[in-house]
């Protein structure tokens, strides 16, 4: 396995290099003038474009303008994030414990409840039960999440006050400002800092900012994983071992549990490995209706000006992602399923 | 076991939820905003949201008085300068600064002539690209810039080092001409006073003018200054988390009046839902609003709207040669039905006509809420020498008679296909857009006119080729004088003019007086004649002036309106909070 392993991320620099020729082809298919635009905020700045694309190289060959690129990657400088008003590596630091803090709620309760539910759906076939999960999980699905965020927002904050945006409340962030001897930032999360900081009160707030957003991410992605659970369910129940494990007097609980769900993991697997992999790009409409300053929310508005850098860095980041958890999901499958061998 | 389950859940939500602490504390100020700075630094920052956080925790010689734009108090000088208390020469050309005594930097030291003089040099040595250093290098040394073609002009730092210095208490500027915005240039945060010594410990220029071309222009963000302050503002800068929130702590040894507001923070909220909630709920004071959310806010209780002119508007420009060369915004380039030609726009009776068919009522008040104005040319509302020439009336059947006229009556038989153009996300301008092809298409069958929302980018840069016939755009004054409004749209170099191929040897000859003339009546005569030239030569026509609206709970006062901030600025020193 362990040779497997070497092989897939030995390959993942040719599959990097590709994406990255691909995107930064997509980028310079924009003028110079337009990549410059990007560097001014205001109609008194117009006339610096000529000066801008001179500083930056913007109307170099795209051989040396990637060449450029690709040099000061190995420096390890990524850009400039002009939304973000830091280096596009720094940007990443901060706005990723963000988006993994939400995420690392509700992927747990995402896979958990979707499993769950798909299997409690797929053994009680075309039941009450069955109807009920289906229905909800695709009325989940069909919510937008704007429109669904909103009606949680206006609810649980506008009408009970209950759970604010945000991520913190101001007296903490104050607080953690004004007096950095007394807590860490260790993982740039609150909820995880808070404990490591024995600090259970800002946990807890900071918890509280996270209820709406969790909900809203997880009633959303959940319906897709209910899905997928229940029809592997449904085929894995079809299968002749079912019938061999019944013949033998198995009891319908160890069945369906030991027997059926076990197999029926493996696309489950797939799709929630891709899920939390997707989730890692930031839900922006999430990130923007519940005041959570995520990466989503910073490479929407990075692309929308046509920020190199960021678009690029971002590229890069989310390729590695996608490969490591496709790589991940392939090792999942050799435990679920000793059958399949990593070769 | 799954009840008890459930009744955990259920009790942590109510707890969680429960813990309710809101409700801004009464020292404590929070604004919703949508934009942050992109740069502390005041040789850098050239937007509202810069100019939001600097005019806090910096302090500029002068600065606009109150709610006025073009009446100036002291600050860091002690006075106005001015022509009767000898502060100004009587050429115009040498103006004169009595520095304040006992002012405190946030970080203890005593602000000293010096520190004015090397502030100023350091911002006009840095001139960072796109900045706002153009305003006081045009004024201070005649060019606008500190570099052509990629390289330092010659000479240009020996300018900058000799037109400043200090004489014992006093802090002179010598211009090279009478430049009578200088006031205004240097009220603008780009002439706030640093602390020398601390800001060369932290990388900023080492005040040797031999030295200077090493920290001009910097690449974006590797400013010394990008992230530090160190200011005699009312405000200390405790920490800006980019891209969501600055917070500011009371400066306790301020040389003014002790503020009532101790902790102001300002975050981004980029949704309008959640702004407003927060509002309502009162977890900020004050909230960023667009024109179409005023009458929401007026109804909300415990809120106030309130209305902020501004010296900004936006115009719907003709260019008379537009680049034909696979332009899709002309269609075919030619007078054939399917495009219209390159100099369509320079017969005037065309231009007559589309300015007919902009009917500015229905605009303001069914789309903006009532929040804006017409002013009948750049010389906007609030501007000094300003008078009002005809503006284009609302008539269809002068348009219909301008169109059936062009061309030998060919434009009307053979039809036309054009776009006209406007930048996203702005539902005024859509309007305006939409309304003046609506109204030509009415007319004649024939007639296409498509709408292009364009996002920034794509829109400046398509600008600067001249693909757009018609365009509409916004602009605001960084001062309040009447050349800042009217050059960019006439001048044949202007910021937009440049791209309008008007060429009218009259308007920049006048403009170029204009801006050197220092006695008052002989400007007005300059610009009272570029107003009427707006309005004979129908070069393009004002759609509106905005009036940008707040929202504020109820309990706040104490705020200015002045027309030269937008809504991102909030003046944090003078806020009561009952």
């Amino acid at each position: 396995m362990a040779s497997y392993i070497l092989r897939r991320l030995f390959f993942l620099i040719f599959v990097l290099f590709g994406i990255s020729v691909i995107v930064f082809g997509i980028m310079m298919s924009f003028g110079p003038e337009r990549r410059a635009a990007a560097y001014i905020t205001t109609p008194q700045q117009i006339n610096a474009i000529p000066e801008i694309i001179k500083t930056y190289g913007l109307d170099d060959p795209f051989v040396i303008q990637y060449v450029r690129w690709i040099k000061e990657i190995s420096k390890g400088n990524f850009g400039w994030s002009r939304y973000g008003a830091m280096p596009v590596w720094d940007a990443l630091l901060t706005y990723l414990p963000i988006t993994i803090e939400l995420n690392l709620f509700a992927a747990p309760l995402t896979i958990i409840l979707g499993i769950w539910l798909g299997t409690r759906a797929g053994i009680h076939k075309n039941t009450f039960i069955d109807h009920v999960t289906r229905i909800t999980s695709v009325i989940g699905w069909s919510l937008p999440t704007f429109l669904f965020g909103l009606i949680l927002l206006m609810v649980f904050y506008g009408l009970t006050q209950w759970f604010p945006p945000g991520v913190l409340d101001d007296k903490f962030i104050r607080e953690i400002i004004q007096h950095p001897d007394r807590f860490t930032a260790y993982t740039g999360m609150y909820t995880v800092d808070g404990i490591l900081n024995n600090r259970w009160d800002i946990t807890l707030n900071a918890l509280r900012h996270l209820v709406l957003p969790v909900m809203t991410q997880v009633v959303v992605v959940v319906a897709v994983l209910v899905r997928v659970m229940r029809s592997s369910m449904i085929e894995e129940m079809s299968k002749e071992f079912v019938l061999t494990a019944r013949a033998k007097g198995a009891s319908e609980r160890t069945v369906n549990l030991l027997h059926v769900k076990k197999n029926a993991l493996i696309p489950a697997v797939t799709v929630a490995g891709w899920l939390v992999a997707l989730s890692l790009q930031g839900s922006i409409a999430v990130e923007i209706i519940f005041n959570r300053p995520g990466i989503g929310q910073w490479t929407a508005a990075s692309a929308i000006a046509l920020e190199m850098a960021p678009v690029m860095g971002m590229c890069v980041f989310l390729a590695i992602v996608y490969l490591t958890t496709n790589l991940i999901i392939d090792i999942l499958y050799a435990v679920i399923d000793p059958r399949i061998r990593l070769e | 076991m799954k009840k008890v389950l459930f009744s955990i859940c259920l009790s942590v939500f109510l707890v969680v939820g429960s813990l309710s602490a809101f409700a801004t504390p009464k020292d404590t100020f929070i604004v919703a905003d949508i934009g942050l700075p992109e740069s502390l630094d005041p040789a850098k920052g050239y937007d509202t949201s810069t100019l939001g956080a600097l005019i806090n925790i910096y302090e500029t010689l002068i600065t606009p008085k109150g709610a006025a734009a073009d009446e100036y108090e002291g600050l860091i000088a002690t006075e106005v300068p001015t022509v009767d208390n000898g502060g100004i020469s009587k050429n115009g050309t040498r103006y004169t600064f009595k520095i304040r005594k006992g002012v405190k930097f946030h970080n203890g030291e005593t602000l000293t002539p010096e520190d004015v003089v090397y502030s100023l040099k350091r911002s006009m040595v840095m001139d960072p690209n796109g900045g706002p250093m153009w305003m006081l290098l045009e004024a201070v040394t005649g060019v606008g810039n500190t570099r052509k073609d990629g390289k330092i002009v010659p000479g240009i730092f020996d300018k900058i080092d000799k037109a400043i210095w200090a004489e014992g208490n006093k802090v002179i500027v010598q211009l090279p001409k009478p430049y009578p915005p200088i006031l205004g240039i240097l009220g603008y945060s780009s002439g706030s006073i640093l602390n020398k010594k601390w800001a060369i410990a932290n990388g900023a220029w080492d005040g040797n003018i031999k030295n200077a071309a090493k920290y001009n222009d910097p690449v974006t963000g590797q400013e010394p200054l990008v992230n530090k302050t160190n200011g005699t503002g009312p405000y200390r800068l405790v920490k800006w988390i980019r891209s969501d929130q600055i917070i500011y702590e009371r400066f306790e040894d301020y040389w003014g009046k002790k503020p009532q507001i101790k902790n102001a923070i300002t975050k981004i909220i980029p949704e309008w839902s959640t702004r407003k909630l927060m509002l309502q709920n009162g977890d900020v004071d004050r909230a960023f609003i667009g024109a179409p959310q005023y009458n929401e806010v007026k109804a909300m209780n415990g809120v106030k709207a309130d209305k902020l002119n501004q010296l900004s508007y936006v115009g719907v420009m003709f260019c008379q040669k537009v680049n034909t060369t696979a332009n899709p915004y002309v269609g075919s380039g030619k007078l054939d039905g399917k495009g219209i030609p390159e100099d369509f726009f320079s017969n005037i009776n065309i231009r007559k006509a589309f300015a007919h068919a902009y009917n500015h009522q229905e605009i303001i008040e069914s789309v903006m809420n009532g929040l804006g104005v017409r002013p009948s040319s750049p010389n906007i509302y609030g501007m000094p020498y300003r008078i009002d020439v005809p503006i284009p009336e609302f008539d269809l059947a002068k348009t219909e008679k301008y169109l059936k006229g062009a061309y030998g009556g060919q434009l009307w038989k053979k039809g036309l296909k054009m776009t006209i153009a406007h930048n996203e996300g702005r539902i005024e301008r859509r309007a305006a857009a939409l309304q003046i092809a609506e109204n030509i298409m009415s007319l004649n069958p024939k007639f296409h006119i498509e709408l292009q929302p364009m996002v920034w980018s794509d829109y400046v840069g398509a600008l600067r080729e001249s693909r757009f016939a018609v365009f509409i755009i916004g602009w605001g004054a960084d001062y309040p004088d009447p050349h800042n409004v009217i050059h960019p749209f006439m001048s044949s170099n202007g910021t937009y003019g440049q791209f309008l191929n008007y060429r009218n040897p009259e308007v920049d000859r006048l403009l170029d007086e204009g801006i050197v003339t220092a006695a008052a009546e002989q400007r007005r005569k300059i610009y009272e004649r570029l107003q009427h030239i707006w309005a004979n030569d129908y070069i393009g026509m004002i759609a509106f002036q905005a009036t940008e609206a707040l929202a504020l709970r109820d309990n706040i006062s104490g705020y200015y309106k002045n027309p030269l901030y937008g809504p991102s600025v909030v003046i944090f020193k003078d806020i009561v909070k009952d």
